[in-house]
């Protein structure tokens, strides 16, 4: 028994062990608050997976752990939001968007107040399974009439989702993702209200793509080039509104184009891209990476991307497929 | 069907089970530690004792059904299954490993002993309630426990479909609460209090008991008196101590932990010590 532990021993050993990761939509939205008094945050349970811990230790007056309720959250959300207040309510992806449509729906959207939902593990990027992926939650949240939906590609655009979320003067839905490591230094470009951002240019092909799709597009991009392929690479960070008019124009340029994204390929990224083309009468070889219409399951992140087909391969598949077709 | 073991072969059972949860955690530091020491007892009492199921047959329709509502606490749920026939323990080290079934959060896709896929907190007691309502229909003998967190009773489908057990006497439902005070936060009077839980569940028409949830005697006097209430459905509020069982680990209030492998190791000992 000498190599059993007393309970300070393993508490000890238990609070070293714990590593915190980088918090910056936490920061931002704390800079935010702290500039515009308006600004509250609510939080159904999941304070430090959704990076609020900093917000509710300085600023408490100004914040709610709701508990595990997420529907009276959104519901007192609208209040605060009728009172001059800005809420950004705080949970899963999941939960906050499907648990809880019919209270956005009705006490956030149809009054078109500036009440802020923002969501963590986006698609398929979890341990946690089914219960806890939003696969839907873009199509979702996309029909639902004065809603906005913004999804950083990596946590350098983290502090942007917030002054977007801002920029939107009524609601917004933030799709975000944690790091899962501290992430290397990159300056990022300005996010802008209905603008994407050209990441990469080239002639041949465009990859539209949101999120954690992004860096793979750009990937995708790297392989690609190195078959002779040149793909421009599109990060659609303003889903709803979307950038019709950039999606026009390299569609132009290029003549094909591969939407790529972290959810199911119905309703979502690669359904909006294709709705712009049609309303235009633009036909042209395309093909939406994505969930392909199935339920998925727990993993680690490289694991779940390579598996349900949103990973670089499967990227630079779809892309030959599409200039296959061009020709 | 009922495995019907005394209260010595159940305490071992219940090391046995805690013994599983310390290892399918320990590679990975993905899972609950401390809820599936603190719920060892309840599982190993319900699944051990009290409930008829056959793990050969586990589609049998006259089971009695266990809903597991707040479906993280697997690394318990799992052992005990797996200990109880429903599939080889040998699958318990895959746990929370890429591709395997055993994820964090169950699933029914792993089998119908996985009852309902729940995850998403507050739903499996709507589920277990229309389950009760159809076997009372069908004139099924079969009963029907959901265990719910503490946490969880925070969601207001819980209260909705409490009512409606209440309001119908639904009693061939039991609703066992695993009370260890703690939720994603920390304690739960830190968020929002459940108190009086007790006097809340009695006006909501429940028969209510409150018991040591770490006390396996306790347990099964509870589900022989739930058994034996006829017009309403039962309460058991089993209040349980988080890391119970491992004298290092107990009363230790972290909702997720790393479980460094020096903690792991002294878990591990203490546990073989007792068998």
């Amino acid at each position: 028994m000498s190599d059993t532990l007393t309970k300070l021993e393993a508490a000890d050993f238990i609070n070293r062990s714990f590593k915190p990761l980088p918090r910056s939509y936490g920061d931002a939205l704390i800079e935010a608050a702290l500039a515009d008094e308006r600004i509250v945050a609510l939080c159904a349970d999941l304070v430090p997976p959704t990076e609020t811990d900093r917000f509710r230790d300085e600023l408490p007056e100004r914040f709610l752990n709701t508990g595990i309720a997420e529907a009276n959250m959104i519901g007192m959300a609208g209040g605060m939001a009728r009172s001059g207040e800005i809420p950004f309510c705080h949970s899963f992806c999941a939960f906050i968007t499907k648990r809880v449509l019919d209270q956005i729906t009705m006490q956030a959207a149809y009054p078109n107040l500036p009440v802020k939902i923002v969501g963590f593990l986006p698609g398929v990027a979890t341990l946690l399974g089914v219960s806890h992926q939003a696969i839907e939650d873009v199509a979702i949240m996309r029909a639902v009439p004065n809603m906005a939906i913004f999804e950083p590609s990596g946590p350098e655009y983290h502090a942007a989702m917030v002054k977007l979320a801002l920029d939107w003067d009524g609601p917004a839905y933030l799709r975000m993702k944690r790091p899962e490591t501290t992430p290397a230094p990159f300056e990022p470009q300005s996010l802008e209200v209905g603008k994407g951002v050209v990441r990469r240019a080239g002639g041949d092909v465009t990859l539209i793509s949101a999120g954690l799709c992004v860096v793979e597009s750009l990937n995708a991009a790297d392989l690609l080039a190195s078959e002779g392929i040149d793909a421009c690479v599109v990060d659609m960070a303003s889903i709803k509104p979307i950038d019709a008019e950039l999606i026009l124009e390299v569609a132009a340029a290029t003549g094909a184009i591969v939407t790529v994204e972290n959810h199911n390929v119905i309703g979502g990224l690669g359904s909006a891209v294709a709705e712009v083309l049609m309303d235009e009468g633009i036909g042209l070889p395309f093909k939406r990476v994505g969930v392909q219409d199935q339920f998925c399951e727990g993993g680690t992140t490289p694991y779940l991307m390579n598996k349900f087909g949103l990973d670089a391969a499967a990227i630079v598949d779809a892309a030959r497929g599409v200039m296959k077709k061009k020709d | 069907m009922n495995a019907k073991h005394n209260l010595e072969e159940l305490e071992k059972i219940a090391t046995r089970l805690r013994l599983h949860v310390v290892d399918m955690v320990a590679p990975s530091g993905q899972g609950y530690v401390q809820q599936g020491l603190g719920a060892a007892d309840i599982f190993a009492s319900l699944y051990f004792a009290e409930a008829t199921m056959d793990p050969e047959n586990p589609d049998w329709e006259d089971r009695d059904r266990v809903f597991l509502t707040t479906a993280h606490n697997t690394a318990i749920f799992y052992a005990t299954l797996a200990e109880r026939g429903f599939f080889n323990t040998d699958l318990l080290s895959t746990y929370v490993t890429d591709g395997s079934t055993l994820e964090i959060n169950s699933s029914e896709r792993m089998g119908t002993f996985v009852e309902a896929t729940c995850g998403s907190l507050g739903q499996g007691l709507s589920v277990a309630i229309g389950c009760a309502l159809a076997a009372k229909r069908q004139g099924r003998a079969s009963r029907f426990y959901v265990i719910v967190g503490d946490g969880e009773m925070q969601e207001g489908q819980i209260w909705e479909a409490a009512m409606l057990a209440g309001s119908k006497g639904l009693d061939n439902l039991c609703l066992i609460v695993d009370y260890n005070f703690v939720q994603s936060e920390g304690p739960m009077d830190l968020v929002m209090s459940l108190e009086p839980l007790m006097d809340k569940m009695q006006s909501f028409g429940f028969a209510c008991q409150e018991v040591d949830g770490n006390d396996i005697g306790a347990l099964l006097s509870a589900y022989g008196t739930a058994r034996e209430t006829s017009g309403q459905p039962t309460f058991i509020k089993a209040n349980t101590m988080m890391g119970k069982g491992v004298a290092s680990l107990e009363g230790l209030m972290f909702h997720q932990l790393k479980f460094p492998p020096e903690v792991a190791a002294s878990a591990r000992a203490e546990l073989e010590a007792q068998l």
